[in-house]
């Protein structure tokens, strides 16, 4: 190994004619009959289909990516993340009462304002403080972050450091307002 | 680098290249010392981080079907420009996104609002929510994978839409309003 090497440097150090005779003898030299012999691979030929079937099975083994758990947590992805599960809660909420009220009548549900007013004040304080709460959060998180958003629309904030600034003004903003909710 | 992950080539490569004869020259010992020291920083990185692939894996949902799909390198599909597909269902979301800004300020600000106002609300929220139900259907139901769920779903959702859109206009003519509504429940 250490002679191959040495005999490198010497041939690229001397002049060029020199250096080719030199090279293809070291190349004869360090090249025995058993080296080549092993390198001579056995390949077999395979029809165009089956390779494609090959490559198809071969892309199936293929790693997925890893969950989200391996990430960091961040206010930006967390943020976003949290914005669209706030959004779907609000929304799986009114699409769930306006789909029951619709059928309301077909399945004899009393569900108009003043029954579930009423519904409303017979529950427990807690009870009230928590749904009131549960409506209350995810509405001030989605408005403020939504208006967030809006701003970005308009190319606005969207440097790292706005964007943290920002994302601590919808979370101070969010608090706010949500206890206030929560209170009236 | 490739010997970092992978021992057999570490002695393949590095070990000869260290245990070779001191040479006389100076220069020559100090770039053995250093690249011994090399090694030792390079082995201790990768006994300590064991690889890449040294995170947990948890199953927390299926991987899904790995579909392939035309043959070995075919270029990617554009689709063809359409503004109706791009800018103006972008813009049409941003004029929606808007909307519900005034129209939920209004109520905070006077207390109630009149009842078409009220509708333009309620149709706006739905509108909204519809767009928001499509971008998460798109998202996690890719059609690569899911064509027939992901067909499903689209028509679920638009079901869904229309269903509650009718429930909204029951809601809207026989019943109090949306704010007026939620003040009512919300002082209970």
């Amino acid at each position: 190994m250490f002679a191959r090497s040495s005999a490198r440097i010497t041939a690229s150090a001397l002049p060029k004619p020199f250096f080719i005779t030199r090279s293809s003898l070291v190349a004869s030299q360090l090249r025995p009959a058993t080296t080549t012999a092993s390198n001579s691979a056995s390949t077999q030929n395979v029809s165009p289909d089956d390779a494609y079937t090959i490559l198809v099975a071969q892309r199936k083994q293929r790693p997925i990516s890893p969950h989200l758990s391996i990430y960091q947590p961040q206010l930006t992805w967390y943020g976003s993340a949290a914005n669209r599960i706030t959004g779907s809660v609000l929304s799986v909420g009114a699409y769930g009462f306006f789909a029951a009220y619709a059928v309301a009548p077909a399945f004899g549900w009393h569900l108009d304002s003043a029954t579930i007013a009423a519904a409303f004040s017979g529950l427990p304080a807690a009870a009230k403080f928590g749904l009131k709460f549960a409506v209350a959060l995810p509405f001030s998180y989605h408005s403020w972050n939504g208006i967030r958003h809006l701003l970005w629309d308009t190319g606005k904030a969207l440097d790292i450091k706005d964007v943290y600034r920002t994302g601590y003004a919808v979370l101070g903003l969010t608090t706010i307002s949500t206890i206030y909710l929560v209170m009236i | 680098m490739a010997s970092l992950f992978r021992s057999s080539l570490r002695t393949a490569t590095a070990m000869p290249r260290l245990t070779q004869p001191v040479s006389t020259t100076s220069a020559a010992a100090a770039v053995r010392c250093s690249g011994m020291k090399n090694l030792g920083i390079m082995r201790q990185a990768g006994m300590t981080k064991k690889g890449f692939h040294a995170s947990a894996s948890r199953k927390l949902l299926p991987a899904g079907p790995q579909v392939i799909q035309g043959t070995i390198n075919d270029a990617a599909e554009v689709p063809d420009p359409n503004a109706a597909h791009g800018s103006y269902h972008w813009s049409f979301e941003r004029l929606i996104s808007v909307a519900l800004i005034p129209l939920t300020v209004a109520p905070f600000a006077a207390g109630s609002i009149n009842p078409v106002t009220d509708a333009i609300l309620g149709a706006t929220i739905i509108i909204h929510s519809h767009i928001g139900f499509e971008s998460i259907i798109i998202d996690y139901i890719p059609h690569r994978k899911y064509p027939t769920l992901r067909k499903g779903s689209m028509w679920a959702l638009k079901g869904a839409t229309v269903l509650v859109l009718v429930g909204l206009y029951e809601f809207e003519t026989n019943d109090v309003g949306i704010t007026e509504a939620v003040k009512r429940v919300w002082k209970a």
